[in-house]
Parts: C-alpha cells; sequence; structure tokens
C-alpha cells in the first residue's frame, strides 16, 4: 500500500516537471545557480582558515593553510595521482563485490521464506561486529595485497545493499502479486518480472551508500597494512609529519568519493528513469 | 415507464450474451455455497469468522454488486470468488470449476482500487503484461496486437507510449481494465474499481464500465459501497452487514438496460437507492446489537 502512495506522490511529482522548456542544460545551469550558497559558504571557509592560520602564526604541520595544502597537491601530483589510481581500483572492484553480495542476500531471503528468515537476523548480527576491527584480521588471513582491502570493502559495503534491495522487494503491492498468481505466475516469475523492477530504485539508493562505505573500506584497508595507495600516503605522511600531505591525500580521497557518488547517481538516472523526477525535464 | 422498460428490454434482448442470461438460471455463472472464511489471530489461537454463511449466485452475463459498510467481508468475498483466498467452509465454482482452475484458465479478469500498474512499462506493456505471463504459448506480436484492441476498447489508444506517472487515476483504471479484458475472462471481478477516484470522473468511468459490460456480455461482479453505483450499474445488488459479515438481502434493480445519466432521474432509480439505503442502515443496526449470525441463505434462495 505505502509503494502505491509513493508511485502516487511520484506521479505528481512528475506533473510538476511537466513545465514547458526544462531542457538538460537549463537543469545543469539552475543546478549551479542552487549549488552557488554552497559554493561561496566553501570560500568562506577556506578563506577564514587561511587568514587565521597567517594571523597565529600555526605551524604547517600542526594545521597547514590551505595555500600549503594547494601547493603540496601541484608539488607531488603524480605521487597522489598514483595512490588515488590504486585505491580507486580498490574502491571499484570492492564496490562490485559488496553490490554483487547484497543483492545475492537480498535475492536470497526474499525467495527462500524460511531460510531467510533464518539468514535476516545473522546479517543484522554481522553488521553489528565493528568492521574496522576484522582489518587486521583479514591483513592475516589474505596477506598484503589486493584481497584483504576487497573484503574488508565488501563487508562494510554489502549491507546497505542488501537491506535497501531487500525493502525493495518486500514493497510490492499485495494486489499486484494476487494478480500474478490469479494468472498462475510462481514465486521465481513474480521476483523477475515484478518484484526485481519495483526493487531497482531501492538498489539505486543502497548502492550510493555503499559506493561511499567502499572509499573508507579501501582507506581502513590501507592503514592496517598496504604499500600504496592514498591510505597508505595519509599514514606515511602523517609519521613524517608531512602535514600538508596528509591534507592533500584527504582532499583526493574526497574528491574521489565525490566523483563514485555522482557516477553511480547518473547510473539511477540512467537505469531507474520511470522513477520520475522534480528536477528533470519529462520525456 | 412501461414503454421505456420494454425498449430496454428489446436492446437487452440484442445483446449477445443476453439469451444465455435466462438459460444461466437453470446453471449459474458463479455458484457459491455456504462460504464461510475464518482468519487466524495473531499470537492466539483463537480464530476471527469474517464472514458466515454465504450463498450467492450470478447468471452468465450478469451485472451483480456487493455493497456494505467498511469491513463487512465484501472484499473477502470477491477474493474467495477469484480463487485468492481458500474459504475454511463451503465450496465456490466459476463457470462450473474451482475459481483457481478458472483463473488459471484466464476466465477470471481482476480489477482493483488501486491500479496496480507497474511504473516502469508504458501502457500497452501494462496491459499486455498480464497475458504474456498467463500464456506464454502465444506469439508476441499477437499479444501486443491484444493489448492495442483492448486499449482501443477503453479509448486510450493515444496514450499507449506513456507511463503510469504520465496518466491520470481515470486513465491508470482504464489500462488495469484493459489489462483485465486483454485476457478474454468470462468474469470480471472487480473491487471498488472508482473508489480512490474523484466524484466527476467516477461518474465517467461508472458510464463507461457499463458500456464495456454492454459491448463484451461480460460477467461482471463489482464490490462497492456507493449506493449511487451500485443501482445504476447493477442488475442485482447483494446487500452486505457486518457483526459477522453476511448477505442480509438481495436486491433485483428495478430498471432496464440500457441506462444513462437520464436513468438517475427516473423514480425507479430514485425507490432502489432508497431501499437500498434503509437496507444499509437496518444493516448496521441490527449488526450492532445482536452478535449472532442472520440469515443469509434466504437471500441466496430468492435468486433461484
Amino acid at each position: 500500500m505505502s509503494g502505491q502512495a509513493a508511485t502516487d506522490e511520484a506521479g505528481n511529482a512528475a506533473g510538476v516537471s511537466e513545465g514547458p522548456g526544462r531542457s538538460l542544460s537549463a537543469g545543469l545551469a539552475s543546478a549551479a545557480a542552487d549549488n552557488w550558497p554552497t559554493l561561496a559558504l566553501l570560500a568562506a571557509v577556506l578563506v577564514a582558515w587561511e587568514a587565521l592560520i597567517r594571523l597565529l602564526q600555526v605551524s604547517a604541520f600542526v594545521v597547514p593553510a590551505p595555500s600549503a595544502v594547494f601547493r603540496t597537491l601541484a608539488a607531488k601530483q603524480t605521487q597522489l595521482l598514483d595512490a588515488a589510481w590504486i585505491t580507486g581500483g580498490e574502491v571499484l572492484l570492492g564496490f562490485f563485490f559488496s553490490a554483487i553480495t547484497g543483492i545475492a542476500v537480498a535475492l536470497v531471503i526474499a525467495r527462500f521464506d524460511r531460510f531467510g528468515r533464518a539468514l535476516y537476523p545473522l546479517v543484522v548480527l554481522f553488521q553489528t561486529v565493528p568492521k574496522v576491527a576484522l582489518a587486521p584480521i583479514f591483513i592475516l588471513w589474505f596477506g598484503y595485497d589486493l584481497a584483504p582491502k576487497i573484503m574488508l570493502i565488501v563487508v562494510i559495503a554489502f549491507f546497505p545493499v542488501a537491506l535497501d534491495m531487500l525493502a525493495g522487494l518486500q514493497s510490492i503491492d499485495p494486489s499486484l502479486v494476487a494478480l500474478m498468481r490469479s494468472v498462475g505466475a510462481g514465486r521465481t516469475e513474480i521476483l523477475r518480472r515484478v518484484q526485481i523492477p519495483h526493487s531497482l530504485p531501492h538498489l539505486m539508493s543502497g548502492l550510493k551508500i555503499a559506493i561511499t562505505f567502499s572509499v573508507i573500506g579501501a582507506v581502513v584497508g590501507e592503514f592496517a597494512g598496504a604499500s600504496a595507495g592514498l591510505g597508505y600516503m595519509i599514514q606515511f605522511a602523517s609519521t613524517q609529519l608531512d602535514t600538508p600531505l596528509v591534507f592533500a591525500a584527504l582532499l583526493e580521497v574526497s574528491v574521489l568519493g565525490v566523483v563514485f557518488f555522482y557516477v553511480v547517481e547518473l547510473a539511477e538516472r540512467r537505469f531507474v528513469s520511470w522513477v520520475p523526477r522534480y528536477e528533470r525535464g519529462h520525456r | 415507464m412501461t414503454s421505456e422498460a420494454t425498449t430496454a428490454a428489446a436492446v437487452i434482448g440484442e445483446r449477445p450474451g443476453a439469451e444465455t442470461a435466462s438459460a444461466a438460471v437453470v446453471r449459474p455463472h458463479i455458484h457459491a455455497v455456504g462460504i464461510a472464511v475464518e482468519f487466524p489471530v495473531r499470537r492466539s489461537h483463537r480464530r476471527v469468522r469474517v464472514l458466515s454463511n454465504i450463498n450467492l449466485s450470478v447468471p452468465k452475463g450478469g451485472f451483480v454488486s456487493l455493497i456494505g459498510p467498511s469491513g463487512c467481508g465484501k472484499s473477502t468475498l470477491l477474493q474467495v470468488l477469484a480463487g485468492l483466498i481458500t474459504p475454511s467452509e463451503g465450496e465456490v465454482q466459476v463457470a462450473g470449476m474451482h475459481p483457481v482452475q478458472a483463473s488459471a484458465r484466464r476466465l477470471i479478469g481482476l480489477v482493483f482500487q488501486d491500479a496496480t500498474l507497474l511504473p516502469w512499462k508504458n501502457a500497452l506493456d501494462n496491459v499486455s503484461f498480464l497475458l504474456d505471463v498467463a500464456d506464454k504459448s502465444r506469439p508476441r506480436r499477437e499479444v501486443r496486437d491484444r493489448a492495442r484492441e483492448m486499449l482501443r476498447l477503453v479509448g486510450l489508444e493515444h496514450a499507449a507510449e506513456l507511463r503510469p506517472a504520465q496518466l491520470s487515476g481515470g486513465m491508470r483504471q482504464r489500462v488495469a481494465i484493459a489489462r483485465a479484458l486483454a485476457l478474454d475472462p468470462e468474469v470480471l471481478m472487480m473491487d471498488e474499481p472508482f473508489g480512490a477516484l474523484d466524484a466527476i470522473t467516477r461518474e465517467e468511468m461508472t458510464a463507461f464500465l457499463l458500456e464495456i459490460w454492454e459491448r463484451t456480455g461480460k460477467t461482471i461482479v463489482l464490490v462497492t459501497h456507493s449506493i449511487d453505483e451500485a443501482v445504476f450499474l447493477s442488475r442485482e445488488v447483494h446487500v452486505m452487514a457486518t457483526n459477522p459479515a453476511r448477505i442480509i438481502e438481495t436486491m433485483a434493480v428495478p430498471l432496464g438496460y440500457p441506462r444513462n445519466e437520464d436513468t438517475y432521474a427516473e423514480p425507479a432509480f430514485a425507490h432502489a437507492e432508497l431501499r437500498l439505503r434503509r437496507l444499509l442502515k437496518e444493516g448496521h443496526r441490527t449488526g450492532h446489537r445482536q452478535g449472532k449470525p442472520g440469515r443469509a441463505d434466504g437471500a441466496g434462495k430468492a435468486e433461484r
């Protein structure tokens, strides 16, 4: 029932976006216009930060000024990009396996009632284990290579995928299930033709959370033991008291996270285009 | 009045399936005997009785409404007739077979209060969807052609490419009706199909449904809580009451077909409405005062 209500609301939203002349470029322009307060605020913070550091003569290894961070960023460009390349690869691979695992767990729980009821509490229990604490164990088991980082990302990031997809699979209108059953459709066919498509918007929001978790997982994995990557670089630089480099690497991690996030969001708009959006043009 | 009734009767005679209507008195299209439904109460061993001793029969090509207050079990009864709920007692036959069997043979078309369309499919694909699931041996093209034909029937051929979010509530419900009709069922079972629509669209859809019925000759069972709708559409109205849920009366509507907006002004219409209103009120009262089953079987016998 709530699902139906949601579609009704979505319908209204589509009605709003039906206004004439809402092209993509106009949408982008309005997005920039909408975001100018954020940009202005960011600029103000940076200026205040720079001014405070200079006024109070804070040493660069305690808190570097933004200008110092940008200088380091420029000076160690290749080093930072190499590290970002490695961490980015870990994030993508880890995210991929998180998505697969999360989707598989959700499908199993939704399809097999009895097993699902047994599995679900265990998945929740597993989620309450502090995953960061598992990092040293994964290093112990899988060595210093890619494998422990991927494993860590998967245990951190599969959960939002599984939970959101499951919510999508289960929020189906009971009348629709009745309709399918009335013409002789079985559980698997209902799952395939109705529940899975219905769950895709939910899956996409789970994936958006998972991609940000994946970035965290990769950095934590590198902290626990690595010889390359942005996480490794942050840790190494902090032991050298090279705080500007720490900040520069942190900035790269954030940029990486934001870029990946918007890639997933772009995919969402493309693949679940039937969910009407307020800001998007009508058809 | 008499002349109107005879012309109406003449028109009914022309409808295909109307001649079977008289024959169906012997063998009804939908037949339910002694239906009772009980649901288990959560966290207890008790069972709550939501329907008791329901007898009902609908002739082929008939238009029958189930009317009653919320919670009187009219939706449950419809689901029993459609084979979606197995009754605790009693037996149902649709077209001479078990409703689940009838449903699997695509003899039953269902329409709910919410259109329950798939938001990721356009109107045409929504119409073809169920037929596609029901009959996998049928070629895709044939299914699509059939869906297109049904969209034309409900007057939405121009909206084939639109998704549900781009359709109005009334249009969505037309798509849902087209989807049910695409199965070419013998029986159309509708659970408050216009309940979520505004009054104006609702009246438009009521007239539309009557037209569909007159054109296709399907047997229609309509669950409603609108007195207007029940009288305007049905040949027979089963009045239900709560506590316990039962049929307290079966009323034949003394109006011929075709019916149109003039029908609302006929004295017979007003009379039937008044009678229905009184029955509902009475059912409400007795239901609250005496908590024991009424004689619902009398209603069933009245039809034969």
